[in-house]
């Protein structure tokens, strides 16, 4: 009996040791948690392509007019480092996402001032380096065409309205929605995993040989991952401007050459350089119209102002256009 | 109306190209068209959607054992429920002369029966894809540009369809095809112009069984196929990218050292005033597979080297008493050829046929487990009873596996889809009967389909399964 008390006893306390061991390894894993909490991802590409047949690259021409209508388009690009997140305390800078390469195929439908599209992100390429920032554990994403061939990220469909001015006048004020789908993953650093929207007001003309375009709009984004470094706080404010000159380049061509800039800020720390980013790009775009199917090629170069929050330290985009009447009679 | 009759098929989530349409048949571009909005003969775009959804209930069945010892790919003896819907959204657009560039986005949700294993090349379910889940998926199943040089003879005019623009071409003529597609918008395409999605519901009547094309898990490549068409002949020849892994996700884009290549010879012909089709496919892969024979041999010559002891990729038996091919993939190649007719026998009613071998020595990396397959069936439009869109088949699809196949098999060894832990080797049977119901002006078919899979797995310890199936279809 005395023999069997003190097995018991020594089991009891084996099971005790062990339970509070275990004990310990779980507040210690669970400290080690909150130490180390991990950023998820979030969507980190910042431009937002404007609608097929929009003339601009993020802009828009607003030169929606006529009978029924569409348009394609194929854009494609590379940003340089779009995610350099630093650490809490200034000290340390993460290239958490370092090359992004992606092609957006994009169809619309046109009715006299109206416009309905559907546009596809298709992510070729997004890489970076993981790493920790204070507490925070980032995991970089590893996207290529290889390890997801066929990859479509977080989908969107818009409509625009022209509301005020004539094609080809001098000021066109018009207004967009657009819903994004999320049906990309938060760990690619393609996708929010949450419904997004946005409401823009858009203004745009030409002068001669002049033409321009503006926008203002709120980025509806519900993530907010802040403390986060680098990661959303929730919805932002869109904002920018593009003008460009006309060259007559053949005789059936024009190009139209110009800087675009445009940025985003969250509303939760306006314009703080932390929640805000800024990219220019100098665009240069062929255009054939009024012959039969109009044709677009677009090129850009493009640069982080305020290389924060998505904005890469520098990109090169590429895109092509079909756009006009269905009836063939042109723009 | 030989144009618009039947056939046996093609097309999927995980393959296959969708048909043309009857003219009759209301789609955005024909509204567009009746209003002079768009020239339907001769377009410079397109667009045509999709979606579909199938639920099959398998019942209960007899088997000796399942995932015996630990091995994992045995159909479920319970009854099951299976499901995938799916929606696709074709877009098309002329580039310049002679070039057309497609797009294809696609979603799928489903759920298969067993994990989707258990079965060879009598897979219920031609939409089902490696890899999914019940969360909808979307990707892009195809993008590729086709460039067309004519060569002259009798003009052939093409009408608008998903992933064809109305045009005529040259009846002679070089075709190029460069992206992202499924091999099968290309090779062993049937003429009978009926949706598959609105035909056979099990895979095998998708094309081959034991073709095992490079694709990846949902059954799309990225790669160049070049076709040139001679009157009645053509000859075509594809490269394509296998899986990184068999039959999983990951694509190998380095093309020339692991590939799949597939040659076809078609003839179109008549017999008695007739249509009909034949067509002789070879193909070649050379991807990174192992053979049957290593892993016995090096199962036999180290037992430590099993099922459970993987240092590469595998998938997940839990037999220690098991060869597994993990051990000895490399660098192989697997060869096949096969045959294919069919023929139009009366107005809206044909016959058709396949078979083909393959070498039997390698594993499946991309389609189905059947190293051999035979399929006969017959299929009619409803002219006959005044249904004329409605549409009615029935076929038996037969798969076998080589005797080094077997051999893994019976000691335990898995591959992509079966292995129940021992067999008692023989031919995988499979029935396959539809109806599918047209919904007038609705662009809906309702479908109702029955199958019977004898020796499931090529295993006659199990089975016979019975499996119902429902389909709801729409085009638009």
């Amino acid at each position: 009996m005395a023999s069997f008390e003190t097995r018991r006893s020594r089991g009891s306390a084996v099971l005790g040791l062990a339970l509070r061991l275990t004990a310990l390894c779980v507040l210690a894993s669970l400290a080690s948690a909150q130490q180390q909490p991990s950023v998820r991802g979030f969507a980190v590409e910042r431009f937002y392509p404007s609608a097929p047949g929009g003339g601009w690259f993020v802009m828009d021409d607003l030169n929606i007019s006529g009978g029924l209508g569409g348009a394609v388009e194929l854009t494609s690009g590379y940003a340089r480092k779009p995610l350099e997140v630093t650490s809490p305390d200034g000290k340390t800078r993460l290239t958490l996402v370092s090359d992004e390469a992606f092609a957006d195929a994009g169809i619309a439908a046109t009715y006299e001032r109206y416009r309905v599209y559907l546009n596809f992100p298709i992510p070729f390429l997004v890489s970076g380096h993981s790493g920790m920032l204070g507490p925070f554990q980032l995991n970089a994403p590893a996207v290529s065409v290889g390890t997801n061939p066929d990859a479509v990220s977080d989908p969107r469909i818009g409509f625009d309205m022209r509301l005020w001015g004539k094609p080809g006048g001098l000021l066109r004020l018009g207004a967009g929605a657009q819903l994004i789908f999320p049906i990309g993953d938060r760990a690619d650093y393609v996708s929010d995993g949450r419904y997004r929207g946005m409401l823009r007001f858009l203004a745009a003309g030409d002068s001669r040989a002049f033409s321009y375009a503006v926008q203002l709009g709120v980025h509806i984004r519900p993530l907010n991952d802040s403390p986060a470094p680098g990661s959303p706080n929730g919805s932002e404010f869109l904002f920018g401007g593009s003008a460009g000159r006309r060259f007559t380049v053949a005789r059936d061509w024009t190009a139209i050459v110009g800087p675009e800039v445009f940025g985003e800020t969250a509303f939760v720390s306006f314009f703080t350089p932390q929640q805000t980013g800024v990219e220019g790009l100098l665009t240069t775009r062929f255009e054939r119209i009024g012959h039969g199917r109009n044709l677009r090629i677009k090129m850009a170069l493009g640069h982080g102002l305020v290389q924060n929050f998505g904005a890469p330290q520098w990109r090169v985009l590429g895109g092509v256009e079909l756009f006009g009447e269905f009836s063939g009679h042109g723009k | 109306m030989i144009g618009s009759a039947l056939v046996s098929w093609v097309a999927n989530a995980q393959s296959g190209s969708p048909a043309p349409r009857p003219e009759e048949q209301p789609s955005l571009m024909k509204v567009l068209a009746e209003h002079g909005e768009h020239d339907i003969e001769n377009e410079s775009w397109n667009a045509y959607g999709q979606f579909t959804y199938i639920s099959s209930w398998k019942l209960s069945f007899p088997a000796l054992y399942t995932n015996l010892n630990g091995s994992i790919n045995s159909l479920l003896p319970e009854a099951e429920r299976s499901f995938t819907g799916t929606a696709t959204l074709y877009l098309g657009v002329r580039l310049w002369r002679g070039a057309e560039a497609y797009f294809a986005p696609e979603l799928i949700s489903e759920r298969p029966l067993s994990q989707l294993r258990g079965l060879g090349g009598a897979i219920q379910n031609f939409e089902l894809q490696k890899g999914g889940g019940e969360t909808p998926q979307v990707y892009h199943s195809r993008v590729y540009i086709r460039q067309t040089l004519g060569l002259g003879g009798q003009p052939v005019a093409k009408e608008s369809s998903p992933l064809q623009l109305g045009t005529t071409y040259d009846g002679r003529r070089l075709v190029f095809v460069a992206g992202n597609f499924s091999i099968l918008d290309f090779f062993d395409k049937n003429a009978f112009d009926i949706d598959p999605r609105q035909g056979f519901l099990s895979l095998g009547f998708l094309t081959y069984a034991a073709y095992d094309f490079a694709s990846d898990a949902r059954g799309y490549s990225y790669g160049g196929v070049a076709e040139f068409y001679w009157d009645d002949w053509a000859v075509r020849f594809g490269r394509i990218t296998p899986p990184k892994d068999p039959n999983q996700l990951p694509v190998d884009f380095r093309l020339f050292k692991y590939y799949g290549d597939q040659m076809e010879i078609e003839h179109d012909h008549q017999i008695h005033g007739q249509d009909g089709t034949l067509r002789l496919l070879a193909y070649r892969n050379h991807e990174n597979i192992g053979r049957f024979s290593d892993a016995v041999a090096t199962f036999a010559a180290d037992p430590q080297k099993n099922a459970t002891t993987c240092t590469s990729f595998n998938y997940g038996s839990l037999n220690a008493s098991a060869p597994d091919l993990c051990w000895v993939r490399k660098p192989n190649v697997k060869v096949g050829i096969g045959v294919f007719g069919e023929q139009y026998v009366a107005q809206d009613i044909g016959v058709f046929s396949r078979a083909m071998y393959s070498d039997g020595k390698t594993e499946v990396d991309a389609y189905t487990s059947a190293d051999r397959s035979a399929s006969f069936g017959t299929l009619a439009k409803g002219s006959l009873w005044s249904r004329a869109r409605d549409v009615a088949g029935v076929g038996v699809n037969f798969g076998w596996i080589s005797h080094a196949h077997a051999q893994y098999l019976r000691l335990g060894g898995v591959d992509g889809f079966v292995g129940d832990g021992t067999i008692h080797p023989a031919r995988e049977n499979s029935l396959d009967v539809f109806y599918s119901v047209y919904l007038p002006k609705s662009s809906l078919w309702l479908t109702a389909d029955y199958q019977r899979v004898v020796n499931p797995a090529f295993n006659a310890d199990r089975g016979p399964v019975n499996i119902f199936g429902v389909r709801i279809h729409g085009e638009f």
